[in-house]
């Protein structure tokens, strides 16, 4: 059994529970140690080893990992956190997160509200001289600050818009494809009222003029107009369904369920290799913009693994994994580094195409671009809004 | 007990009806379990079907250096066996605690079942606050916990089922011939109620294997088997766990062929004893 | 009612039989419970995201609002669907098992209801997205028989399809139960039935009928728990957006409004409760667990 000192946020009663605490874990300890002694898994942890708690999209593999821990020194163990911001939140908030994890990796727009809760820890960006090798845009996102103190460091940036088939779509340059009675019920949006509403709002400001000031924090009346928007077409039938996590979107188009929808880049490359003529659309309003950070957890400070951490977090921006998160994904992580690596690494790597990759995101982050994020101003009113439009 | 079945004879059309709805129920049961079978034989990335001179067993050789999954796999085979083997035995006492009451008989139904209607999430968020308010870090014992609140109810009903097969004559029986009541219980009431008791064991063992939402908020650092496959799905997943579901259907069917052909031929050996003994019972009443 | 005898236990021992289970549900039931009742009450503080002990009904007024409480009525009513249509199916396949096989037959039978359900579920439910999918078998079968020109659209992100994938996922649930209960069945009264003239319709409505009538409603009632709490067959095979309570749960979460969350989950724990009540009057269904009279 690991001996981990826990972030208890009842410390003021902790004495009084000493003894409690120690018939109860003796009691459930009994049969976990007689378990431990059958060496079962996770018993002991190495001294370098941080555990990064994040999206799968963010995970390069076992192999990745232990390159990555020849290179940087620290041995990385990593737990796919199922990409939901909502559970990831609550079980930081509420749960157990803390006890568990050490760096957690997620959707930027909550680094606040873990700050304010203290279930986060500021990085000390002395520690992390990769840092300044960031671009500039993207240590600038605003929710990655707070009170003057960095709590998220940018992992992974992309611009989204719309992947279409070519055969069956044509060229498509617009987000009105995706509302275009035309293709009524050969559409598809993302399930996720972050990255939807955004994009209608973006669409909305853009081809039909309507009255918004910032797609990614709607007022409460642009909200309304949006998603009034939205529900008309989903009551009128125009998308086949909402999709749902990488597999969901990936089939929609691999089996032409759907012939254009709002997704992630990436389905575009995987969708080539698996034989599917479609492409990324560049279209005329704009993209959406977003990015994973990676945060520190307060329980990794309790438990001494702060300069871990940071050694770890150096590392991630250290070029090596840009380069293996680019080829295996298609996810870039926005440093030059990655590039100077590959030049050093060309056997491992193609210099050229993590060149490409990375120009070709700067090129979309210099055209027109909205930043998402997952706490606008009037974020609960926005679920309010979409449960609306699920009972549509 | 003959090997044939209750009903022989002529059913006027129920035989037929009755099989072609159980087929049916088959069918649908095993489309997707099939269809993942065929299509993990598909070499490609996509997940589809191919014609079968295209069959190859990549991804299964990949799934044997999933660590990952396996390392979910062991976590969640150990907590649904941990959870199975203390759900049975308790969901067993809470049937025959229901029994054996009268007037509290609804109130401890209500009790039993109060934890299994609420919400997977809300259940493993609220659990894991107390839990972490008593010091108890997560890891299989709290996944197992929870499993346990979500599964008793349903093994102490499948028990409750299982009890109401054995008949009393049989246990008024057993105590006439001098059986003390524990006796009786040990040596008639459990050996009869084992189908039950076997399926209590499996449900709950299965039941423990399949739940994601409870497990999320209780899992120590390793991911039971279907948080990695949840996280997979969102992520981007190998074709492995396709595979994996394909190597879990044959590996399930040799093993249900093994067992059935293993008793099949010992039932042949006792068929023989059982024909000679009824020879013999049948002399000895005749005389 | 000397219900003992089955067991062989005299009566006095109920309460140290109960003893386990309960220490299960107080202990680890109860608190957890309490605990997000008390929380519903309190309130969302915007300052900190998080709760704060400031006692008001915002959570439970904002269930009706929003189309939330028809949420939770559809998710009942698809349960309630599944539960009934899966019961359809299982009585007439436990039947099989239980009153047309021989044991062996028997056996291997349940061992095949079985099995499907040690593969994961997720990957099961997925799986019918590309049975039932435009370019999906069902389709292609149907197009090459020429049944249909165009791929047939509502076989996927439907209620059919989730009624269908829920269906699959939960039968055994539903049959296992039943199959139990034929142990009920005496063979001799089968017989005597058949001696006596009683075609096969008239012996299964009159003795067998009432007899694994248990294991029906224990199989409707664990297949619309089951139902009831899950989230991955309306998720994958749903219309655009589809909700469950499950699915709201999650949205609520993921805007940290717990409190409106643990509403949900109290109001979805009360009324279920009350079905049960309201079905154990009207069915007697603790009369329906007795061992049979002679």
């Amino acid at each position: 059994m690991t001996r981990n000192r826990w972030n208890n946020p009842f410390q003021g009663i902790q004495s009084q529970l000493s003894r409690r605490q120690l018939i109860e874990n003796t009691a459930l300890g009994v049969g976990a140690l007689a378990v431990g002694s059958l060496g079962l898994p996770r018993a002991a942890r190495a001294a370098n080893e941080v555990n990064f708690w994040a999206t799968g999209t963010l995970d390069i593999g076992d192999d990745g990992w232990e390159i990555f821990m020849n290179e940087s020194g620290v041995k990385v163990d990593f737990t796919d956190n199922g990409n939901d911001p909502g559970p990831v939140i609550a079980k930081l908030a509420a749960g157990n997160a803390n006890d568990i994890y050490d760096v957690g990796g997620l959707q930027g727009g909550s680094e606040k509200e873990l700050a304010k809760r203290g279930l986060i820890s500021p990085w000390d960006l002395s520690q992390i001289p990769n840092y300044t090798s960031l671009w500039q845009w993207a240590k600038d996102i605003p929710y990655l600050t707070y009170e003057g103190k960095v709590y998220g460091i940018p992992t992974v940036i992309n611009a989204d818009s719309i992947i279409a088939l070519r055969e069956k779509a044509g060229n498509v340059d617009s987000y009105g494809v995706v509302f275009d009675p035309k293709l009524k019920g050969k559409t598809a949006m993302e399930d996720a009222w972050i990255n939807s509403v955004t994009f209608t709002a973006i669409y909305l400001k853009n081809a039909e003029n309507t009255k918004i000031a910032e797609p990614g924090n709607l007022t409460a009346d642009e909200l309304g107009l949006v998603m009034e928007f939205l529900i008309k077409h989903k009551k009128d039938g125009q998308f086949r369904t909402f999709w749902n996590g990488w597999e969901q979107g990936l089939q929609l188009v691999v089996n032409r369920e759907v012939w254009v929808m709002t997704g992630w880049e990436p389905i575009v490359y995987a969708a080539r290799d698996r034989g599917v003529d479609c492409y990324y659309a560049v279209p005329q309003e704009g993209y959406e913009a977003w990015g994973n950070n990676a945060i520190l957890l307060k329980g990794a400070v309790n438990r001494g693994l702060s300069k871990m951490a940071h050694q770890f977090v150096n590392a991630l921006l250290a070029g090596f994994y840009g380069c293996k998160l680019g080829t295996r994904r298609g996810y870039l992580v926005p440093t030059d580094n990655n590039v100077a690596y590959a030049t050093a690494h060309s056997a491992a790597f193609d210099r050229a195409k993590v060149k490409e990759l990375g120009e070709h995101v700067k090129a979309k982050f210099s055209s027109k671009v909205y930043w998402q994020n997952t706490r606008p101003d009037n974020f609960q009113l926005y679920e309010q809004w979409w449960q609306r439009l699920r009972n549509a | 007990m003959t090997l044939d079945s209750i009903v022989t004879g002529r059913t006027n059309g129920g035989r037929l009806l009755f099989t072609a709805i159980a087929a049916l129920s088959l069918t649908i049961m095993y489309a997707p379990a099939l269809y993942l079978l065929f299509a993990s034989l598909n070499p490609d990335e996509q997940l589809r079907l191919v014609a079968p001179n295209r069959y190859s067993l990549t991804w299964y050789g990949a799934l044997l250096d999933d660590h990952r999954l396996f390392g979910a796999l062991k976590e969640s085979v150990f907590i649904a066996l941990a959870t199975a083997v203390l759900a049975t035995p308790i969901g067993l006492s809470a049937a025959l605690a229901y029994r054996a009451m009268t007037r509290m008989r609804n109130i401890f139904l209500l009790i039993l079942l109060s934890a299994v209607f609420v919400p997977g999430t809300i259940e493993g968020l609220g659990l894991s606050v107390m839990l972490r308010f008593a010091r108890v870090s997560p890891s299989w014992v709290t996944v197992t916990m929870g499993h346990l609140l979500w599964t008793l109810p349903f093994a102490a009903t499948v028990s409750l089922l299982g009890l109401s097969a054995v008949k009393p004559n049989t246990i008024e029986a057993a105590r006439d011939l001098g059986a003390s009541p524990m006796r009786a219980f040990v040596d008639v009431t459990l050996p009869l109620m084992r189908g039950s008791l076997i399926s209590s064991f499996v449900f709950a063992f299965l039941l423990s294997l399949n739940e994601h939402a409870r497990a999320y908020y209780l899992v120590g650092r390793q991911n039971t088997l279907p948080l990695h496959m949840f996280g997979a799905m969102n992520s981007g997943a190998s074709p492995t766990i396709y595979a994996f579901s394909g190597a879990v259907i044959v590996v399930s069917f040799a093993s249900v062929a093994l067992i059935f052909f293993g008793v099949a031929r010992q039932q042949r050996g006792d068929d023989g004893e059982r024909r000679v003994r009824r020879r013999l019972e049948s002399v000895v009443v005749l005389r | 009612m000397t219900d003992d005898k089955v067991a062989g236990l005299p009566a006095a021992n109920a309460f140290f039989l109960a003893l386990p289970s309960l220490v299960v549900f107080v202990l680890m039931g109860f608190t957890p419970l309490v605990l997000i009742a008390t929380w519903s009450f309190w309130s969302f503080d915007p300052d900190t995201y998080w709760i704060k002990p400031v006692w008001s009904l915002t959570s439970y007024v904002a269930l009706l609002q929003d189309g939330r409480a028809s949420v939770l009525l559809r998710t009942a009513g698809l349960a309630g669907l599944t539960a009934a249509a899966s019961t359809l199916l299982a009585v007439p396949a436990a039947t099989v098992v239980g009153l047309l096989s021989g044991r062996r037959r028997a056996a291997l039978l349940v061992a095949l209801f079985t099995i499907p359900f040690f593969t994961s579920g997720l990957v099961r439910a997925f799986a019918w997205r590309l049975v039932l999918g435009r370019e999906g078998i069902i389709n292609n079968v149907l197009i090459s028989l020429g049944v249909a020109d165009t791929p047939v659209e509502w076989l996927l992100f439907s209620d059919f399809a989730v009624v269908l994938g829920m269906v699959a996922a939960y039968l055994p649930f539903a049959i296992i139960p039943i199959v139990l209960l034929f142990a009920r069945i005496d063979q001799s009264v089968i017989r005597a039935s058949q001696d006596l003239g009683a075609g096969f319709w008239m012996m299964f409505s009159t003795i067998v009928l009432p007899l694994i009538m248990p294991g029906i409603i224990a199989g409707f009632l664990f297949v619309f728990v089951v139902a009831v709490g899950t989230s991955m067959e309306i998720q994958l095979l749903g219309g655009a957006g589809a909700s469950s309570t499950s699915i709201m749960i999650n949205d609520v979460m993921r805007v940290v409004n717990f409190p409106l969350a643990f509403a949900i989950a109290t109001v979805v724990v009360i009324s279920l409760i009350a079905l049960v009540i309201i079905a154990n009057g009207m069915l007697k269904l603790s009369r329906l667990f007795e061992e049979l009279g002679t």
